[in-house]
């Protein structure tokens, strides 16, 4: 999805940032961890880095570097994206974050949403994390991912073209495959 | 030319790599310097980092993916739709392995 909002962006006014979310990962997937990804993401923009730097010095020296509290996290987040070409938020597998990381995304972003209404924010998940996302986005657009026969054939081709004992093919077992 | 800011990760010159074009490449050296020359203010935003996952799925993607689904009318209306807090959120849901990572 991220690389084709990117490739469909000829004109260069969108901004386009995304995360993945990891079970394995838990503990470090704050929502405080996972907005200041996404805003490593948009200092490449012009205006932002220097916008994140004026924050970094001041809590530098206010309060010797500590680490950002979601509430700034999202203040920044905010400022940047009102700098910003219209913003599209990409954020994977929403189910593998603990659940009250989740919670406290869903409401960072809806927070972030109500003061940017040109942000747009596309997320995937297991089916069951669809009544949290309902929870803070009432109008969310709901699209159901199922394989399709086509889909699967493709996979399986890619994986068998790329299957080191291909010896072990044969037209027979090819054909049992199918 | 393509100003798009996600930080597109090297090309390792993996044949299975998609769509890493000239104008990415341009995006990677841009990427590489703000993000690379400021590494203090970068760990202060976050430890974690999305480059090397999105490399990762851009490796293993195969691009008619869930295609079909975003030929949609509901994808459209998110993706071109007026500004405005109502339909601004797009959740595509489905269970292990449907691909949702890789969606096109």
């Amino acid at each position: 999805m991220i690389d084709r909002l990117c490739d469909e962006d000829g004109e260069g006014d969108i901004t386009v940032a995304g995360f993945y979310c990891d079970f394995r990962n838990q503990d470090e997937q704050t929502a405080a961890n996972i907005m200041g990804a996404i805003l490593k993401q948009l200092v490449a923009r012009e205006g932002i880095l220097e916008y994140v730097r004026t924050v970094f010095e001041k809590a530098k020296k206010e309060f010797g570097g500590r680490g950002l509290r979601l509430p700034d996290m999202v203040q920044m987040v905010k400022d940047a994206i009102a700098i910003l070409p219209r913003v599209f938020i990409c954020i994977d597998a929403l189910d593998e974050c603990l659940p009250k990381h989740l919670l406290e995304l869903l409401g960072s972003l809806k927070d972030i949403l109500q003061e940017s209404p040109t942000m747009r924010i596309f997320v995937t998940g297991r089916p069951h994390v669809e009544v949290d996302i309902v929870r803070y986005f009432a109008g969310v657009i709901i699209i159901p991912i199922r394989h399709g026969a086509h889909e699967i054939k493709r996979y399986l081709e890619k994986k068998l073209e790329m299957d080191t004992m291909c010896d072990a093919m044969s037209d027979d077992l090819w054909g049992q495959i199918y | 030319m393509d100003y798009t800011t996600y930080l597109h990760p090297i090309n390792t010159g993996n044949s299975n790599s998609y769509n890493v074009t000239n104008s990415h490449n341009n995006i990677i050296n841009v990427n590489k310097t703000v993000a690379d020359e400021n590494p203090e203010i970068m760990r202060w935003l976050s430890p974690l980092d999305s480059r090397r996952r999105h490399q990762d799925v851009r490796t293993n993607r195969l691009d008619d993916v869930g295609g079909s689904l975003l030929q949609t009318n509901e994808f459209h209306g998110w993706r071109y739709g007026e500004d405005g807090v109502e339909e601004a959120v797009l959740f595509c849901y489905g269970n292990p392995g449907v691909g949702k990572t890789f969606l096109r």
